[in-house]
């Protein structure tokens, strides 16, 4: 299983960089792991991109990881939810929501979608909305 | 408030589902007073389109009033009358900093299941299935349109809502289309389907300078349509002769159109005999998603070193594609969904300047309400239909 995954974000790799390490966009569960995380400019503006190089963290063998991955809970899925939500906010300042996924982008949502129909308050309130 | 949902092949109905309300600082609220029924909603309607959910409100072609907004929307006020582009766009991204909304990397909080599909993620659309983001549609009262402050266009009020709704998607569609044949005077183009978005494509190749636009399809009152309404030089009916690459070829003097446009997409009704029914078994059986008639006749016909311009909805794979005349002719094959707020000035002025009166298209009006007759009027053609405008 790939281990790897990157992100190019609009931005200077100092700027990013900061982001990054601050409080209101830290990628908390890139954090929370042994990753690797390196930040390097884009060719042509592009912007910077961010690769993550998350060590094969222990999950049960094959089966477990097959497990992980059905939940949506598989470690790269969640790296990859990070990265995606780390350059919603910097770009655009939102976590993009749908009805269908109001958390924003969130791997174990794939499997288990909202009808696309607006929430109601109690549901509004779980997703964090 | 009441919503038109998807529940199920060939099956919407209307529900009461909870009011929408302001998630993100760049949304807005729109109170819908126009909203329409797509062709493209019947690849959903049709079951072709994955990852739709029953309880999915469907629509991504509409316009209201806005009745509130977040913090970060500084563009809009609230009793500002709107036309919601059908793609949601961020603004701020490379691909909508160079135009390409369509392609916008932010707005799709699916991106990991639109990755596993296509490769990348792109914009995330209303109404349109999970894939694309699963974003509650405008076939509604209500609707949330997010990154407000990117996407509506605000329109005076002495245009009617006929007149502007189609800037949504099908006017800018058929107008991208054409764009995409690099239109600079003289040219011949053909325009596969005479639905609404061929249509307008047939409109905008004459607004660009086309010198003869042929209109094809299979019925003849679109073509009609195409020619007393859109300005088409010719038509092709193919119900009277199924080879379209021939028709073509014989009323371009063998040279072939310069350009051809496939406004038809995945649920392609023309064809050859045993190609045509040996796809329909394989698409009923989802061993092939996308029925591919018109696309593969748009290659064949097309003049060699032309443009090949794909507006059509294509949803995954599709057999026989004819890649050698591709290739060995030389053609460019231009393609995608339409990148709207690209157009929206520019198409907005044609409308203003009264180049362009787009309610041309509209046969039929109903109250929200009747939405699942509509769907059903519109899909079998019944009643010399092209479009469905709903009224909530």
């Amino acid at each position: 299983m790939s281990s790897k995954a990157a992100v190019t974000v609009l931005g200077s790799a100092g700027e990013i960089q900061r982001r990054w390490e601050e409080g209101g966009y830290r990628p908390d569960y890139i954090e929370s792991t042994d990753a690797a995380v390196s930040f390097k400019p884009a060719p042509g503006d592009r912007g910077t991109e961010i690769h993550v190089d998350l060590e094969r963290i222990a999950s049960g063998g094959r089966l477990g990881e097959m497990a992980l991955k059905a939940s949506g809970r598989e470690p790269l899925a969640r790296v990859k939810d990070d990265l995606r939500r780390f350059k919603a906010r910097v770009e655009t300042g939102v976590i993009p929501r749908s009805d269908g996924s109001p958390e924003g982008e969130l791997a174990e949502r794939k499997a288990k979608q909202r009808p696309a129909q607006p929430l109601g308050a109690s549901e509004l309130e779980r997703a964090g909305a | 408030m009441r919503a038109n949902v998807w529940s199920g092949r060939n099956q919407v109905e209307i529900e009461t589902v909870p009011d929408p309300t302001i998630l993100n600082d760049r949304d807005a609220i729109v109170k819908i007073t126009s909203t329409a029924i797509c062709g493209s909603d019947l690849h959903l309607y049709d079951g072709y389109v994955p990852t739709m959910k029953k309880g999915d409100v469907l629509g991504h072609e509409f316009m209201g009033e806005v009745v509130e907004k977040g913090r970060g929307v500084g563009n809009l006020e609230v009793g500002d009358r709107v036309v919601v582009p059908f793609p949601i766009a961020c603004g701020n991204c490379w691909a909508c900093n160079h135009e390409l909304y369509a392609a916008c990397e932010n707005s799709n909080p699916n991106a990991g299941m639109a990755e596993k599909m296509f490769g990348h993620s792109t914009a995330g659309i209303f109404g349109y299935s999970h894939l694309t983001g699963g974003y509650a549609g405008g076939q509604a009262e209500y609707a949330r349109v997010p990154f407000a402050d990117i996407g509506p266009i605000k329109v005076e009020d002495d245009l009617s809502d006929e007149e502007v709704l189609f800037l949504s998607d099908i006017f800018p569609t058929g107008y991208f289309g054409a764009d995409l044949c690099e239109i600079e005077g003289g040219e011949t183009i053909a325009v596969f389907g005479a639905g609404p978005v061929g249509q307008f494509a047939v409109a905008s190749a004459v607004l660009m300078g086309a010198e003869r636009v042929i209109a094809i399809d299979q019925y003849d009152y679109r073509l009609q349509m195409a020619v007393n309404k859109a300005g088409a030089t010719d038509v092709v009916d193919f119900s009277m002769d199924p080879d379209i690459v021939e028709q073509l070829k014989e009323l371009t003097g063998g040279r072939g159109p310069d350009a051809v446009i496939d406004a038809v997409g995945m649920e392609a009704a023309h064809g050859h005999g045993a190609l045509h029914a040996a796809e329909r078994v394989r698409q009923a059986a989802r061993l092939e998603t996308d029925r591919g008639h018109a696309l593969r006749d748009a290659i064949l016909a097309c003049r060699p070193g032309g443009i090949v311009s794909v507006i059509g909805v294509y949803g995954g794979l599709l057999d026989k594609f004819p890649a050698g005349a591709l290739m060995n002719k030389g053609l460019q094959l231009r393609t995608g969904q339409c990148h709207v707020q690209k157009y929206l000035k520019r198409l907005y002025k044609h409308i203003r300047d009264g180049e362009i009166d787009p309610s041309f298209v509209v046969t039929h009006r109903m109250e929200l309400g009747r939405a699942p007759d509509g769907y059903e009027t519109f899909k079998h053609k019944q009643d010399e239909c092209v479009k469905v405008v709903l009224k909530p």
